[in-house]
């Protein structure tokens, strides 16, 4: 990270009520804290920290042509949220063919990161439905 | 194997009904919710007429002695198997020692007041007459003739784990066929054979009025409770046979249902009768709830029972699919 980010960054910083702010990169860390209005900047361009693996998040597909439900069509309240953490196997969606409901299940545990298709929507063999955080890579 | 772990009542083994004795006086039983019973056993690949465990009061807990296939149909009461919660119209596999709990029926967009318990290859319990359905009056059919009591255990016609592909499940037939009129369940109903004795106002009201389900209301019986409805003159009948669905007018005006535990003979004016295919929908409504009637015909009856038959093959079609797919997987 170049050096001469790190004032305006700490100026954004200011801004907020956030305590401790870490960002990391190929060409090192920063780390600012912030307590009762004073700023205070930790910069290791050490190269300690490049062996951080980007998130990968896990895509979970239609196994089949349906029409996608987030919720049960007897239910308000959606089969899952973004944020919430699934065992592997629990129903995160269904597909609905003709009168019958198949479950769209999580292939391993994980946080729910993304629902990508809305409610009653047609999809095909493979859509992309779910992103979900791995919590076991 | 199950034992029903909940101190219940009224609840009883069903299939979907013992037909053809109505002359010898046995009445026909059944599920309340053929639909329910006849969709569960689908989605476990049985018989349509397979017999499950109606239940009827709430809450409700069975323990499996041994792992199973089941499907719970008809009313969303929460289900689930030890801790994890089960969807309505769902099948699911049960391992030795897991506890199956039915809560509350829920207000959703759809409210049943029945569940349906089903398990691969049917409740096994004797065939009586032509079915396993419960016959109370005459204390034979079901298991032991009579309602389950805690601790009574049932067993599957074809238990063991993997038997039979689950995991999915149906579109509730009150979401795939809806019929509602003015925010209530409505039910078809035939002009019967003393209708026209009714006075004209007391015709009228019985299309217009919101019929409460009064508690009086059980598997004989839905007593309903509305305008009062009165005859143009008394008349006395000599009791004649009936079926589940008439609708009979004591001398009170206040209207009687006969539903599936109904004696077979009666003796009341029968203002109209409810069409075959919407018994299901009247066996779902809660006490306390309220229906309409709506005028059908001969024609629109049969062309209902088409719908009904319809839904269940393709039910069958897609399960019989689905199971395949799941077995090979």
């Amino acid at each position: 990270m170049p050096l001469q980010h790190v004032g305006q960054i700490s100026a954004w910083f200011a801004g907020t009520d956030i305590a401790l702010l870490e960002l990391r990169g190929p060409g090192g860390s920063l780390t600012l804290r912030q307590h009762h209005g004073s700023i205070t900047a930790d910069l290791d361009e050490n190269a300690s920290c490049t062996a951080m693996p980007p998130a990968v998040l896990d895509v979970v597909t239609a196994a089949s042509v349906g029409v996608f439900l987030h919720r049960h069509p007897l239910h308000e309240a959606p089969l899952v949220r973004v944020g919430e953490r699934m065992q592997a196997g629990r129903t995160l969606g269904l597909l609905r063919i003709g009168a019958l409901l198949l479950p769209v299940a999580a292939p391993r545990s994980g946080i729910v990161a993304g629902v990508l298709v809305a409610h009653d929507t047609m999809v095909g063999f493979g859509a992309r439905l779910f992103e979900l955080l791995p919590l076991q890579p | 194997m199950i034992e029903i772990l909940s101190d219940t009542a009224l609840t009883t083994v069903q299939d979907l009904g013992r037909f053809g004795f109505l002359n010898w006086g046995v009445g026909a039983s059944g599920a309340m919710d053929p639909l329910a019973l006849a969709g569960g056993n689908l989605l476990l690949g049985n018989d349509e007429n397979a017999a499950a465990v109606e239940v009827q009061v709430f809450p409700f807990a069975v323990r499996f002695h041994v792992p199973c296939g089941f499907a719970v149909t008809g009313a969303d009461c929460a289900a689930r198997l030890d801790d994890q919660p089960l969807l309505p119209w769902w099948s699911g596999e049960a391992a030795a020692g897991q506890v199956l709990h039915l809560g509350l029926p829920a207000n959703g967009s759809w409210r049943g007041s029945r569940a349906y318990l089903c398990l691969a290859g049917g409740v096994d319990v004797p065939c009586v007459l032509g079915s396993r359905s419960t016959q109370l009056r005459g204390a034979f059919g079901g298991h032991e003739g009579r309602a389950l009591r805690q601790g009574d255990r049932l067993r599957a016609g074809l238990p063991g784990a993997g038997v039979r592909p689950t995991g999915f499940g149906l579109v509730p037939p009150a979401l795939a066929m809806p019929l509602v009129s003015e925010g209530m369940v409505a039910i078809r109903v035939l002009p019967a054979a003393e209708y026209d004795r009714f006075t004209p106002a007391s015709r009228d009201v019985f299309w217009s009025a919101a019929w409460k389900i009064t508690p009086q209301s059980d598997r004989y019986g839905y007593r309903l409770a509305g305008p009062r409805l009165d005859l143009v003159a008394p008349i006395e009948l000599r009791s004649h046979g009936i079926v589940p669905g008439v609708i009979q007018v004591p001398h009170g005006g206040q209207p009687i249902v006969q539903m599936r535990d109904a004696q077979p003979s009666g003796g009341y004016p029968k203002i109209a009768t409810v069409i075959e295919a919407d018994l299901w929908r009247l066996g779902q409504a809660p006490i306390g709830s309220r229906v309409r009637f709506l005028e059908s015909t001969w024609e629109e009856a049969l062309a209902a029972l088409d719908e009904t038959a319809r839904w269940l093959a393709k039910v069958h079609e897609l399960a019989t699919l689905q199971g395949g797919r799941a077995g090979r997987a």
